[in-house]
């Protein structure tokens, strides 16, 4: 748990009862179930449906308790602790009940364990043998359910791209139809027939295909739902687990790894219950990511350009080659003229590491980690500098009674914090509000949705300061200060250019004043916005007229496992102010060259004022929105090291590409988006040519300049950064904003924007067959009804042409979407959409027509 | 205009002003609202809305001593008052008319000759808990009861007893038709409720109790369509008439289902605590046994109900002297049985029923009922093996009160009475590989 939440958290005195298990006395809340109570005091009740974040429904009876007074056994996962109640959970009566259940259970089950996946870790297995169930008094054929095209009736049948299902095994504890609609918000999965031949399934013509289907395998208590990344493949008790998190997601979901020794190979990712964080779900690209661990695509030496094609070399080649380029331009210019990229992905030594070679070997502040946004302001304070960094604390959304997300598509980013934002509607029922310029399917639990006119973000957040003010809900005197700084200044004018409708807006205005705690999060609409300063100021000033970050949080979220950490441990150009102190301190020497990001790196490429560039982890040329203004500066360079997993676009373009690590194969720490630090352990070992980041960096520095690396020093180092309180205070005054939109000069265009797929993230999962069997290729997502108006169904091609690029991609419907908007995911290489998109919009646009056959 | 045929004892209530549920039924004009009206429907609705405060509604129905018709003869005034009165959230009056126990068929004579007694009944409860909302959920093959109730409610609304500011008092009512699936569970009122919201036709535990978290998780009355058709009457003619009828304890008018070997199958109206074998024997009523084949045993409150021996029927219909014989006054429904009817095989009917309705989710019923029929089809099929009545003993003591809705217990009462009853007619079925019985009884 986070310092934030732990201040947040009131010292009030819960009200508890007090009451006897199996002769102890136990007090609890009030509220508590008797199952809980037990738990909680080490008394172990048998469960099949209970599960601990959904809603008890008391279906399996195992949980039986024996309660004095009570004539009939009670199921324990829906029995109220009471005052006095004495409860006995191992009584000759409650035996029996619990081993009439599971007759009742075993009845049609099959004896297939030695051949089922789940034996090994099967409650049924473990509880039948727990108390002793080892004869069957039921003397008929077992019930098998058998479909039409089965040839035998152990046929699994596929339900979704991951899940395969076997109705003989299934005991009907429903847990994975009520997570699916519970915690996940899908209606893919549902119960069909009535009685004892009852099934699970897919609805009819659909498929489990949602982004957290795995979690469904998961939690199955027997070996009724299974997916391929583990069926057939290895029995549970060779492996062993090894503790991790996330690293394609922001919020660091705990997991662990089964790996076996022998084979030196992962096996699967479950979930490590950790639920200030992830309350124990995970999102499949949590779940099956690791496989690219495992992908026989990996780069496993490293390679030179020779004569325009890559070889493989030894490190030892490749480092001389690196130091005989480095000092090539380090006499031809007379000083380093070095850029670096690196991934947020990487752990926090990687990066610290990163951040003291280029600013101490190669003498510059040419550094980035945010290969993939385009026009990012330089000033780390500026208003997006200081929201980005505003606390932010996932578990604070349970009990935040006002909820609004803007600018998040959260299926695509944040997907925990969507499941979390799902657990609060359900449990707590708190106002919950989606701001964004197209409509989303996280939208799904809000009371109202606002879609406003894409690219006039800031004029929404400023419609909705006026709003408030028109309904008298602020203190006047701010008001009158605040509108000095807004352009336009009445409610009207902001409310038609940002599309929205006024009375909705005063709903909001009202909500966020009357709101008691506030969650307001920001996601990547405004991150990636050339426009995000604007954008920020104007969510800076609608803070300070509300006063949330006072009574809640409001923060824009970090993108990638370790974005928080890149920033805290001076990854930024200009690092904020005390964190520049500290790597002064750290460096001893620190450069006076100007700071350049992303943009002003390939700027100052494109001049040849920087001639080489280290590439770590990171793969501008397919995810930076100007495809054709990266190709362009990279190719202007005279040396370029890329170090990556797999060849991608910018590796195809280096003159040296080396072979890197993947999360699972060092132990590394990761800074999670609420600033936590968490450790990854080191799962499988590597080749012995693929190194770790630090490891590669400490040997080029070792190279170029017989600079010792130590990985105490380092560690050190480290730690002093993140003892700095990276916060930036919010600035006391107003901040000017004036509405910027773009004119279109073309009606046949529709707005365009980058997403994850559901079931990606970044470029390198494209790597795990098991998220490719949900998504393998690119697509262009529209609304229903744009579809209709250009005759398109799913599948169909269509030609996508921007101002500089036309691809074809294949047609896919949204359910959500009801604008003209067009998405596009980002995620596959052979589609390069980044191509459409121009570095200097703030909208891109594009035409589309469908392509005849 | 078409009604199932079934008899009545419309005849006598037509008579005796104090059977008010069938005075009118065989009346084919009953059901237009302006025929309805002209009998003084919707008079109690008119007086509540001028002035009877909803404590004074409930108080009067708590002391006429109204009880739950569908089975549970919980007291229906008292269920009112459970509604709490600080609850910001909507709150819903659902009439269950999901009638499918077997041989219960009386909900459905109101629902296609009465209908409005019903509407105003829940119009009447609906005001009494302060709901703006109502449902009515129809069993899902009762189709012309559906159409009946639509009509009746689409007249109802032009005559301006539903809708907005009913009668000028400023209070709305908007009433749905609802129709069921086709799910004998859905009767079960938690059921009934997650069949409203769309969700899967399975029971829920209790608590929460509709009451306080139902429909939507809003506070949920849910009432038979036989309590609610009584309201009117009770508010137009006062608690005191009503609680004058029937015993000291089962108050009012019943309506009795009498189906079986008898000579007048029908639907009787009668005060509570009239005798069980008048009901069968009394000309006016059962007629007496279809040709004269003596009485086997009777059912006296539908399927799930324990049976009563021959040596038993002198027994007053009441909830307290049935419970008193072991039994229960359920929901009416009488089934009668004669000596030529097999015991196995009117349990191996019922068990198919209840194995065939069991709604999956909780473990004893779901495979229990399985196991049982199982069983008792194979005892019946002359298989059956020593050993198998204790087994089935067993089991249905496995089912019993480990359910989370009736419907287990439902499942194994009569095969639990029977075992009790006709222990030597179900040893026989296994010693000797056949019944006792000399001819089976079809049922047509």
């Amino acid at each position: 748990m986070s310092d934030a939440v732990k201040k947040d958290q009131p010292n009030v005195t819960v009200p508890t009862v007090t009451f006897t298990i199996d002769g102890q006395s136990v007090t609890v809340p009030k509220g508590s179930t008797v199952l809980q109570a037990a738990k909680d005091v080490g008394i172990h009740i048998p469960t099949f449906c209970w599960h601990p974040q959904l809603k008890s429904v008391g279906a399996c009876r195992m949980c039986y308790v024996e309660v004095e007074k009570m004539p009939k056994l009670m199921v324990s996962c829906m029995l109220d602790a009471m005052d006095g109640m004495v409860v006995y959970t191992d009584s000759d009566q409650v035996r029996q009940g619990r081993k009439a259940i599971l007759e009742f259970i075993l009845l049609n089950h099959p004896l297939d364990c030695p051949t089922c996946d789940k034996g090994g870790e099967c409650d049924l297995q473990n509880l039948t043998f727990a108390h002793g169930v080892d004869d069957s008094r039921f003397d008929f054929k077992k019930y098998r359910f058998k479909d039409e095209g089965m040839t035998t009736t152990f046929d699994d049948k596929k339900i979704g791209p991951e899940i395969m299902l076997n109705r003989n095994r299934c005991i009907l504890c429903y847990k994975c139809v009520r997570s699916n609609k519970q915690a996940f918000g899908e209606y893919d999965l549902g119960a069909f027939e009535r009685g004892n031949i009852t099934q699970i399934d897919a609805v009819p013509g659909g498929e489990v295909s949602n982004p957290f289907s795995g979690n469904l395998v998961e939690i199955c208590p027997v070996g009724a739902l299974t997916n391929s990344d583990w069926r057939y493949k290895i029995r549970v008790w060779l492996t062993k687990t090894i503790p991790s998190v996330c690293n394609f997601t922001s919020s660091g979901s705990n997991i662990n790894f089964y790996k076996e020794d022998h084979q030196n190979k992962i096996f699967r990712v479950t979930s490590r219950t950790n639920n200030s964080i992830d309350n124990g779900w995970i999102p499949d690209i949590t779940r099956y990511g690791y496989q690219i661990i495992n992908s026989p695509d990996r780069l496993q030496t490293p390679l030179i350009k020779k004569d325009g094609k890559q070889v493989k070399v030894s490190w030892d080649e490749a480092l001389e080659h690196i130091a005989k380029k480095y000092n090539s331009i380090k006499e031809s210019v007379g000083r380093v003229c070095i850029g670096g990229l690196i991934s947020p992905s990487l752990d926090n030594r990687s990066l610290y590491s990163f951040s003291k070679f280029i600013r101490t070997v190669c003498k510059s502040n040419n550094i980035d980690f945010r290969g993939d946004y385009r026009m990012l302001p330089n000033n780390p304070e500026s208003p997006f500098g200081v929201l980005r960094s505003q606390p932010f604390s996932i578990s604070a959304i349970d009990d935040s009674d006002v909820i609004i997300s803007f600018g998040s598509d959260m299926i695509h980013e944040h997907l925990n914090e969507y499941l979390r934002i799902r657990k609060a509607y359900n449990y707590t029922h708190p106002k919950i509000y989606s701001i964004m310029p197209y409509a989303v399917k996280s939208a799904d639990v809000a009371n109202i949705e606002y879609v406003y006119n894409p690219g006039s973000d800031e004029s929404a957040v400023n419609a909705l300061c006026l709003a408030a003010i028109e309904e008298n809900l602020v203190d006047s005197a701010l008001a009158n200060e605040y509108l000095k700084n807004v352009v336009p200044s009445t409610l009207k004018d902001a409310a038609v250019i940002c599309g929205l409708d006024e009375n909705d807006l005063k709903v909001l205005a009202r909500s966020i004043v009357d709101g008691k705690k506030i969650t307001f999060l920001i996601g990547e609409i405004v991150t990636r916005s050339k426009s995000r300063d604007n954008i920020s100021a104007a969510l800076l000033n609608m803070n300070k007229l509300f006063g949330i970050s006072s009574k809640g949080q409001i923060s824009i979220l970090a993108r990638y496992a370790n974005s928080k950490g890149a920033e805290k441990l001076g990854l930024l150009p200009e690092p904020i102010a005390p964190i520049k102190e500290v790597l002064k301190k750290n460096f001893s020497e620190y450069p006076e060259s100007d700071p350049r990001n992303t943009d002003n790196m390939m700027a100052h490429i494109r001049k040849e004022e920087i001639k080489g560039l280290f590439v770590f982890g990171s793969n501008p040329m397919m995810l930076y929105p100007d495809k054709e203004f990266i190709k362009e500066s990279l190719e202007k360079l005279d040396f370029l090291v890329v170090c990556d997993l797999f060849e991608t676009e910018t590796t195809e373009a280096a003159d040296v590409v080396l072979p890197l690590a993947g999360w699972a194969e060092y132990d590394g720490d990761y800074i999670n988006l609420e600033g936590v630090n968490q450790s990854a352990k080191q799962a499988v070992k590597p080749n012995d040519e693929v190194k770790p980041a630090f490891e590669i960096i400490r040997m080029i520095a070792e190279k170029l300049e017989n600079t010792n690396f130590g990985n105490d020093d380092i560690d050190k180092e480290i730690t002093n950064c993140l003892a700095v309180d990276t916060t930036i205070s919010i600035p006391k005054d107003f901040i000017e904003v004036k509405s910027q939109t773009e004119e279109t000069a073309d009606d046949n265009t529709f707005p365009i924007f980058i997403i994850d797929d559901a079931h990606h993230a970044g470029y390198l999962t494209e790597k795990s067959p098991s998220l490719n069997n949900f998504t393998a290729e690119a697509y262009l997502m529209m609304s229903e009804e744009l579809a209709a108006k250009h005759n398109m169904k799913n599948g169909d091609s269509i030609r996508v042409e921007s101002e500089v690029s036309k691809i074809i991609l294949p047609v896919k419907i949204s359910e959500s979407l009801d604008s003209d908007v067009l998405l596009v995911p980002r995620n596959f290489q052979s589609s390069p959409v980044t191509s459409l998109f121009m570095r200097k919009r703030r909208v891109d646009r594009v035409k589309i027509s469908k392509v005849d056959e | 205009m078409h009604y199932s045929p079934v008899i009545t004892n419309a005849d006598i209530a037509a008579k005796d002003e104090n059977l008010h549920l069938f005075q009118y039924v065989e009346d084919p004009k009953q059901c237009e609202v302006d025929t309805f009206v002209s009998r003084g429907g919707y008079k109690a609705w008119k007086k509540v809305l001028d002035g009877i405060s909803r404590e004074d509604v409930i108080e009067t129905v708590k002391k006429s001593g109204l009880r739950g018709r569908g089975g549970a003869g919980f007291p229906t005034g008292l269920k009112w008052s459970f509604v709490p009165k600080d609850s910001p959230k909507p709150r819903y009056l659902v009439c269950n008319a999901d009638e499918s126990e077997p041989g219960t068929c009386k909900d459905r004579v109101i629902m296609e000759r009465d209908p409005h007694a019903i509407i105003e009944g829940m119009a009447i409860g609906s005001y009494a808990i302060g709901c703006h909302l109502t449902f009515i959920y129809i069993r899902g093959e009762f189709t012309h009861c559906i159409e009946k109730m639509e009509i009746a409610v689409k007249e109802a609304y032009e005559k301006g007893h539903l809708g907005k500011n009913i009668y000028g008092s400023g209070y709305d009512l908007d009433m749905i038709v609802h129709s069921g699936g086709g799910a004998y569970i859905c009767g079960e009122e938690t059921a009934l409720l997650n069949s409203i919201e769309g969700e899967r036709g399975q029971s829920r535990m209790r608590p929460p109790f509709p009451a306080i978290e139902g429909l939507y998780a809003c506070p949920t009355i849910v009432n038979n369509v036989e309590s609610l058709s009584a309201v009117p009457h009770i508010i137009n003619r006062g608690a005191d008439w009503y609680a004058s009828l029937g015993t000291e304890k089962s108050k009012g008018t019943k309506l009795f289902s009498l189906s079986g070997h008898v000579n007048r199958p029908g639907n009787y109206e009668v005060p509570l605590g009239f005798n069980l074998k008048d009901m069968i024997y009394d000309p006016a009523y059962g007629g007496g046994m279809l040709g004269d084949v003596p009485l086997k045993g009777v059912i006296p409150g539908g399927a799930s109900t324990p049976m009563l021996l021959p040596d038993m029927i002198d027994v007053a219909l009441d909830y307290e002297s049935l419970q008193e014989k072991d039994s229960m006054l359920g929901s009416g429904a009488i089934i009668v049985f004669n000596e030529n009817t097999c015991i196995v095989w009117v349990i191996k009917k019922l068990i198919h029923f209840f194995r065939h309705e069991s709604c999956g989710k909780c473990t004893p019923c779901r495979e229990g009922t399985g196991w049982l029929e199982q069983m008792i089809n194979r005892i019946e099929a002359g298989q059956g093996q020593s050993g198998d009545l204790e087994k089935i003993e067993e089991v249905c003591g496995n089912i019993l009160g480990r359910t989370i809705c009736p419907l287990g217990d439902a499942a194994v009462m009569p095969i639990q009475s029977t075992l009790r009853l006709f222990h030597d007619e179900w040893q026989y079925h296994i010693d000797h590989k056949k019944c006792m019985v000399k001819s089976n009884f079809e049922f047509k």
